[in-house]
């Protein structure tokens, strides 16, 4: 069943259109990598996706039950707010509580279990400002996750994270997808990274759109043509590395 | 020396009235970094009661269009709606708030040059706290109590849309809508303390006693607390010295909160080492 539904969608600013005739479909336990460099266009998909930028033409159907997780950009967040762990969390129970109400013992609760939930409850009464990077993250993706939201949607969760932390999240985010049954969208610039976790990738480059699976998408003809670059693709250890090669005969690493 | 300050303590009550409304909304203008959107609210205010002044003086105008905490209000108000509306342009944000203090300012100098009533040329930094009346007290209350309440009642909306606004209107908040009740609420606090505190205190109570409550702790209950009670601790230390000293009451209490800022400093960096 599809929960979000582009159907040769137009979207842009003012009358500035930044992408045209966009379709694709997130299912109900889709697996999604929404990748694209930097000033590509991933946001303006995101927010139409989201409901906050209507679309300059087509349409984009959103099921009645959908109910977004929303883990926005570490970085969106203001630390200088003298919040604890458990505070923030508590804030994906707000629009369920209602107007003007205070948290219930069931709120606090499930805000608990959320923090259980992505490994980090000890930490539920410590200010936020004090957490490493990927302890941050988490915290995002438990208030996300305290919605109850049948489509989980990360925006460049792994921005400014060292190795091990980056692998930490990603895997605990295919584990919400495998254990949960989550549906998860993933905003990322870095294709490598994202290529290894999701079953899906749509790639975004300048204008240019392409969806398909993992396999699909990964491959040197598809990967050459929407980044105008020649590229290669290796595997290691069962995950698949793009390289762009500077001129024929010499490859150079590099994050696509 | 108390018994002198009891002589004035209605212009004492006043104070602290002042002292909490804007030590409240204080907490949520430090923390959204729009303390020089308060101070420019704040000289729009006192040009407000400056057009007031000039034209009740020039017999341009009579009843509320004469009466500066009216005038006041309504200039104040048109400035919240567009600080509001977070209007983007070629001019930067800050530039733009820049633009608004240093014209309202001078705007409010001009008029009261040319405005008759002579008591008006304080209200720009000082203000008039001796001139608290009781009437004057209750209708501060009157501003007080219910913005106070509605920061009660909605403090988990405003301080969502404040801490993470993308994600708050992703879960569907108005944030447009809770950004203009809360600086709505700022508004009308402002113009309401405007007439009696002056420019200076009221830009001081929207500040420092936030930052103190910043400096001593680390949760948002504790910063609303602190900042309640080192604004009314300035204003009370502030106007019982400036009574039997001779000094303007203003200036007392703005020394006062700077000092409490500072001795929450020096805790918290004595804290930081321990």
């Amino acid at each position: 069943m599809a929960l979000v539904t582009f159907d040769r969608v137009t979207l842009g600013y003012g009358r500035r259109a930044v992408l045209t005739d966009i379709s694709f479909e997130i299912a109900e336990g889709d697996f999604l990598g929404l990748v694209g460099p930097n000033g590509a266009g991933k946001t303006t998909i995101l927010r139409a996706l989201l409901g906050s930028l209507e679309p300059l033409g087509g349409t984009v159907t959103r099921a009645p039950t959908l109910r977004f997780g929303y883990v926005p950009q570490r970085d969106q967040v203001d630390y200088s707010f003298p919040l604890k762990v458990l505070d923030v969390v508590m804030m994906g129970r707000y629009n369920r509580i209602g107007l003007g109400r205070r948290p219930s013992d069931d709120d606090r609760r499930r805000a608990r279990e959320a923090l259980e939930h992505v490994g980090i409850d000890r930490l539920a009464h410590r200010p936020l400002a004090d957490l490493s990077g990927g302890q941050k993250q988490r915290t995002l993706i438990a208030r996300a996750l305290v919605g109850e939201p049948n489509v989980l949607v990360l925006d460049e969760p792994t921005t400014g994270m060292d190795l091990a932390a980056t692998t930490r999240i990603l895997g605990l985010v295919r584990e919400l997808h495998e254990r949960d049954g989550l549906t998860v969208l993933m905003v990322s610039h870095a294709l490598n990274e994202v290529a290894s976790y999701v079953e899906r990738i749509a790639l975004v480059v300048d204008g240019g759109f392409r969806i398909g699976t993992t396999d699909e998408i990964m491959t040197e003809p598809a990967l050459t043509q929407m980044y105008g670059i020649q590229v290669r693709v290796d595997s290691v250890d069962g995950h698949r590395i793009v390289v762009a090669r500077r001129r024929i005969g010499e490859s150079v690493g590099t994050r696509v | 020396m108390f018994s002198t300050v009891l002589l004035f303590r209605e212009a004492l009550y006043g104070a602290l009235v002042i002292a909490l409304a804007c030590s409240v909304i204080g907490v949520y203008v430090v923390l959204r970094r729009i303390v020089f959107v308060g101070a420019a609210l704040a000289q729009i205010s006192s040009a407000g009661i400056a057009l007031a002044l000039w034209l009740a003086g020039a017999g341009i105008a009579v009843g509320g269009a004469a009466n500066p905490t009216v005038v006041s209000l309504l200039l104040t108000l048109v400035a919240v709606l567009f600080f509001a509306s977070g209007t983007r342009g070629r001019v930067p944000p800050d530039a733009t708030i820049g633009i608004t203090y240093s014209v309202a300012a001078a705007v409010g100098i001009l008029l009261i040059a040319k405005a008759a009533s002579g008591e008006a040329h304080d209200i720009f930094l000082s203000g008039n706290i001796l001139g608290i009346t009781r009437r004057d007290t209750l209708l501060l209350l009157g501003v007080t109590v219910p913005v106070l309440g509605i920061h009660a009642v909605f403090y988990k909306e405003l301080l969502f849309v404040s801490f993470d606004r993308e994600t708050a209107r992703t879960v569907g908040y108005n944030v447009r809508g809770w950004d203009l009740l809360l600086y709505l609420t700022l508004g009308v606090v402002i113009a309401s303390a405007m007439q009696f505190a002056g420019v200076m205190l009221v830009f001081n109570f929207l500040v420092l006693p936030a930052v103190t409550g910043l400096l001593l702790s680390r949760s948002m209950r504790g910063v609303f607390l602190w900042s309640i009670l080192s604004a009314l601790v300035a204003a009370f230390a502030g106007f019982s010295l400036s009574v039997p000293f001779d000094l303007p009451s203003g200036p007392a209490i703005s020394a006062v909160s700077g000092a409490l800022v500072m001795i929450s400093w020096g805790v918290r960096r004595v804290a930081a080492h321990a």
